[in-house]
């Protein structure tokens, strides 16, 4: 017999955002909250992240990402949030109707009244970008690695390369060397480390694992097994320079070249995606194109902190058991619009303009004391002195309506980042 | 005197440092924009340390590895060492988070405790 | 240590494969869809048939990684063998794949003319408008007769404004175009794990991970099959070993060709953008350079989109790699086609080494130093659309050797096909999550895989041993992650399903492990 459950609240994913969402929802006054995970356990990515760093800005301390998890895990056990383990969203629909499957239940459809999306991210491969060479076993992406390495007890390879200096390249260079393998070198193709210089210094530095800029990989060697790797420097234009290319023997080759948002169920449904961030297109409630349906996390944008993931989810939970609990028109949005040395806004639209918003954003280029700013129509809401803004970091700002001077109908803001004093 | 070069963690504008000591005494910080890289030259200089995370075995849990930490950084000298006194220990499920792993490592007086809770695998599992 | 853990693995696997037989009335040298194909052809009058294959599953070489057509025979020469089995081997497929479980689409071709569709250097001495009127006026007409002097029955002219109707992303610049209506679409590696297993049905026996080393022949008479798991007694040999065709013939002191290996690269991308063509489209481009009959835009039959592939001559017939040359040739030649193509959705390159002689045609029959060895060899492209055909052609060869004409009564047409999840509809996907619950437990993501589906696998008549063989039953690991998602789930079922440790699951097969140990090993060595 198939189910149907109907729910106030369905949220897809139970990582960090999943967690964080349904939480606000339950506590904004909702008693009937589903929290759907394909995994077999809550948490989502963070009980692999065993590195620290994590939540200072909602802890004001620095935890593991099993901590951090930990603690959003508890509240969801002391809540009566009916949790749905080991189960795959199959589909979504327009009109917020969910088919899912797991073995207990079989196939079970979920009709509830507003669906959170919080499906994270995926990690691009190495075809993505396509390396040249064979397709032999060995050649891994940073999460997998991660994977394998913190949770299922298995070590990949004993002699690594890694392409590509994002945090989490770095944080698994540490902990492969941590782990007895030998990391022969990090190479990235931007002439700058594209994580935290934290990362650089504590994971690369202090264990003497070389930092390549301006590298790639140009082949993998090895028909049944990575055997070496070709790599060669780059121009401006990140085109190798063959004369410059090396073969660098390996057993491995780990990849961390980027997250791309989870978005399959979002178009099944009809979301409209912004092509900036590769995520739906949310306002200041996180809710999307299709009423009734909110995103929240790595599925909207790839945030750099879990913490501002947390943030979003909180917004996305407040804001779908508002619209259960009391409906919602929206009027015709204001456009948030990215202006100087903006790449783009979340969120990307005002619904209602009524309260203070969090303005998460990515620089186009690294610019040194600078003052970002959030303007309506021309007159400025807020902003922000910064001694330094870089594209990994996402900058945030905040401003609400009671900035305006007589409280006018916004059309448009604006969102920039000029030179400083 | 002698020149260390560090690079500051603590904003993004990653300031390259330079530390002048004699004998062991800072005696100029020099490329730092504020006091704080002052502080992170001389801390790193003098005595760097570093939070432990790693993971030890478990039996009979949900998963086969624990992840574990330090509850203080310990001395970054002694992180391998730590990482490998580890290596040996294996845990019975359930472990609660906070548990304690590993009493005082390496003589530190700094405790090695669990970063989650880990379930006991269902005995009728497969696995 | 790393010796002990391979001779391991060799035995977990020879467990999962059958003992060698002593004898067998014909012996099938190659796991490929050829091979498979003459082994079921085989089968319908005699059981006692035996396949050998070197590598660790059947479609492991060149039927893994073709470009998935059925062609018609447009491109192949008129009067070669070739042209012949390829027109043929076309029609027969409907018939072919019956009762296999397989799915064949046969929705055709266009083949589109664009301004870069002929590049003799005497056109520049005739005036651009004249060649282009002639171009969209007479070189269909031209194209149909053509197709139709070889046997090709069906080719239609196609006009730019209906082309572009039917494929609106098609490139503006496009002059005219054919359809060709007998093109098909299948998964090769699908097809020949089918063909496998219906002959495994009937009768024969398929030895994996067995690999022959010399065939007996005793006074100009095939006696056995030398293999490196012991010997076979027989008095047909049959092969059918691709790229290495040459070298088994030399064995048997029947050489008198050489195959050279030609690789082909292939760009598959997310089935997302699948619907930015319609149908395959492939353009006319004289005279060709090399050997290719030059490619085109394929929507495969599971979903994802293929361009290419390249032709480059190598030395080596394992040199399964993607060169960066490769990548920009494919870009630049297909992308052409379609202007608004994203280029950025890749999912996966992939090689196949094609298998010609120098003759560049099939060889195809009795040797004529050796009674009893059958060749089937130089089966480059088009031996996909070709295998039904050479298959029958083999048939008659063997049966002038003494294998049966007469059609067994206890032949089984039916291969039995297996519940495909993704395809299901809720209603029978609840009724097998009630038979049996792994059917609810979705193990890829990308392409909704489940537990259930990658066991059958494993247990198939034809077992999956290793992540790519189960990868190719079940597409788990073959969508938009690569793998990355499912990749420790599906290693831990085989660990479970075969018996071994995780450390032992292989990506392909012997030397290629996935793992080198178990978290902490490594720490330890170091004291």
């Amino acid at each position: 017999m198939r189910q149907t459950r109907q729910p106030e609240v369905a949220v897809i994913g139970a990582g960090p955002a999943g967690l964080a969402a349904a939480l606000a929802a339950a506590q904004a006054g909702l008693g009937d909250v589903m929290l759907i995970e394909r995994d077999l356990e809550l948490g989502g990515i963070l009980p692999q992240c065993i590195h620290d760093g994590f939540g200072s800005i909602v802890f004001k301390e620095a935890l593991t990402g099993p901590e951090y998890a930990q603690y959003f895990i508890d509240m969801v056990g002391r809540s009566n949030i009916d949790v749905l383990l080991d189960t795959m969203v199959l589909d979504l629909t327009a009109e917020r109707k969910i088919t899912a499957i797991n073995s207990r239940d079989g196939v079970l459809e979920i009709e509830p009244k507003a669906v959170i999306l919080a499906m994270g991210c995926r990690e691009r491969t190495r075809h993505q970008i396509l390396i040249p060479g064979f397709r032999p076993a060995g050649v891994i992406t940073a999460g997998a690695a991660q994977r394998y390495m913190n949770i299922e007890g298995l070590i990949p390879g004993r002699s690594v390369v890694i392409l590509g200096s994002g945090d989490i390249g770095m944080i698994m260079a540490r902990r492969f060397t941590l782990e007895g393998a030998q990391v022969e070198g990090v190479y990235e193709a931007m002439d700058h480390p594209g994580g935290l210089t934290r990362n650089v210094v504590q994971c690369l530095q202090d264990y003497e694992i070389p930092l390549h800029l301006s590298h790639t990989v140009t082949f993998i060697h090895g028909r049944k097994r990575v055997e070496a790797v070709s790599v060669a420097e780059v121009d401006a234009d990140f085109e190798p320079k063959m004369e410059t290319e090396r073969r660098i023997p390996c057993d491995t080759l780990m990849l961390s070249v980027g997250l791309i948002p989870e978005n399959e169920l979002s178009r099944k449904a009809g979301i409209e995606i912004d092509p900036a961030t590769s995520g739906p297109v949310v306002d200041e409630r996180m809710e999307t194109s299709v009423p009734g349906i909110f995103a929240c996390g790595n599925v909207v944008n790839v945030y750099d902190l879990v913490d501002y993931v947390t943030q979003s989810a909180e917004v996305a939970g407040a804001g779908a058991a508002e619209y259960v609990l009391q409906g919602r028109k929206r009027e015709a949005p204001i456009r948030v619009v990215p202006g100087r040395n903006v790449k783009y806004v979340v969120p990307q639209i005002i619904s209602d303009f009524d309260r203070d918003i969090s303005f998460y954003f990515r620089v186009e280029h690294p610019e040194k004391a600078v003052v970002t700013r959030v303007s309506a129509d021309g007159e400025v809401l807020s902003q922000k002195k910064a001694k330094m803004v870089r594209p990994p970091e996402m900058v945030k700002a905040k401003a609400g309506p009671d900035a305006l001077k007589d409280g006018h109908k916004v059309s448009e803001i604006i969102v920039d980042v000029n030179a400083g004093e | 005197m002698n020149k260390h070069d560090f690079i500051c963690i603590n904003c993004p504008l990653s300031c390259s440092l330079e530390l002048y000591e004699e004998g062991g005494r800072v005696q100029e910080v020099k490329g730092a924009d504020c006091k704080l890289g002052e502080k992170y030259a001389a801390e790193e200089y003098a005595n760097p340390r570093r939070i432990l995370t790693t993971t030890v075995k478990a039996r009979n849990g949900i998963v086969s590895l624990l992840p574990v930490r330090s509850t203080e950084a310990i001395p970054k000298r002694l992180v391998r060492d730590a990482v490998r006194a580890l290596a040996g220990v294996v845990v019975e499920a359930p472990v609660k988070r906070g548990q304690v792993v590993l009493k005082d490592i390496l003589e530190t007086g700094i405790d090695v405790v669990a970063s989650r809770h880990l379930g006991k695998m269902p005995a009728s599992s497969e696995n | 240590m790393q010796q002990m853990e391979q001779q391991s693995i060799k035995r977990k696997h020879d467990e999962f494969s059958l003992p060698l037989p002593a004898s067998a009335e014909v012996v099938v040298i190659g796991g490929g869809v050829v091979g498979c194909a003459i082994a079921r052809e085989l089968t319908r009058f005699t059981p006692d048939v035996v396949v050998l294959e070197k590598e660790n599953d059947v479609a492991d070489a060149a039927s893994k990684a073709n470009n998935a057509m059925v062609h018609s025979g447009m491109g192949e020469k008129k009067g070669t063998l070739k042209a012949h089995l390829n027109v043929r081997g076309n029609r027969m497929y409907d018939r072919f794949v019956e009762g296999l479980n397989v799915e064949f689409k046969r929705d055709g071709m266009f083949i589109v003319i664009t301004p870069r569709s002929l590049s003799f250097p005497w056109l520049r001495w005739i005036p651009a408008w004249l060649v282009r009127q002639w171009m969209r006026v007479c070189l269909p007409w031209v194209l149909v007769a053509y197709g139709r002097g070889k046997g090709i029955k069906g080719l239609k002219r196609v006009r730019r404004k209906k082309l572009l109707r039917l494929e609106p992303n098609l490139t503006p610049e496009v002059i005219s175009g054919i359809y060709d209506p007998n093109y098909g679409r299948i998964s090769p590696y699908k097809l020949t794990i089918a063909l496998a297993e219906h002959a495994v049905i009937n009768g024969a026996r398929v030895c994996l991970n067995t690999e022959v080393m010399g065939v007996r022949v005793e006074d100009g008479e095939v006696r056995g099959v030398i293999t490196d798991r012991g010997e076979i007694a027989t008095k047909r040999v049959v092969n059918a070993a691709g790229c290495f065709a040459d070298e088994v013939a030399r064995m048997a002191g029947a050489d008198g060709f050489r195959i050279h290996a030609r690789k082909g690269a292939t760009l598959l991308f997310d089935k997302e953008i699948s619907t930015v063509v319609n149908h395959t489209i492939s353009e006319l481009r004289v005279p060709l350079a090399g050997h290719s009959k030059g490619g085109g835009l394929m929507p495969t039959i599971d979903g994802p989109l293929q361009l290419g592939p390249t032709a480059i001559e190598v030395e080596d017939k394992y040199d399964t790699s993607v060169s960066r040359e490769e990548i920009d040739w494919i870009l630049d030649r297909f992308l052409y086609l379609i202007p608004t193509f994203p280029k950025s959705s890749v999912i996966c390159a992939f090689t196949g080494v094609r298998a010609p002689t120098e003759q560049e045609d099939f060889v195809i029959g009795v040797s004529d130093k050796v009674k009893g060895f059958v060749n089937a060899a130089g089966t480059q492209s088009p031996a996909l659309a070709s295998a039904p055909a050479i298959a029958e052609m083999v048939l008659g060869v063997l049966q002038g050797l003494g294998v049966s004409r007469t059609l067994r009564e206890d032949f089984d047409p039916v291969r039995p096909g297996k519940p495909v999840f993704s395809k299901l509809s809720d209603a029978e996907r609840q009724k097998l999550v009630e038979e049996d619950p792994r059917w609810g437990h979705v193990i890829c993501r990308c392409e909704y895989v489940t537990e259930a589906e990658i066991v059958n696998a494993i247990h198939g008549i034809i077992p999956a041993t290793t992540v790519d063989a189960v990868k190719r039953r079940t597409r788990a690991g073959m969508g938009r992650c690569q793998g990355g998602f499912c990749g420790p789930r599906v290693s831990a079922i085989l660990a479970r399903e075969l018996g071994i440790p995780v450390t032992q699951v292989t990506k392909d097969g012997e030397g290629s492990p996935l793992f080198c140990c178990e978290s902490k090993d490594l720490l330890k060595e170091v004291v």
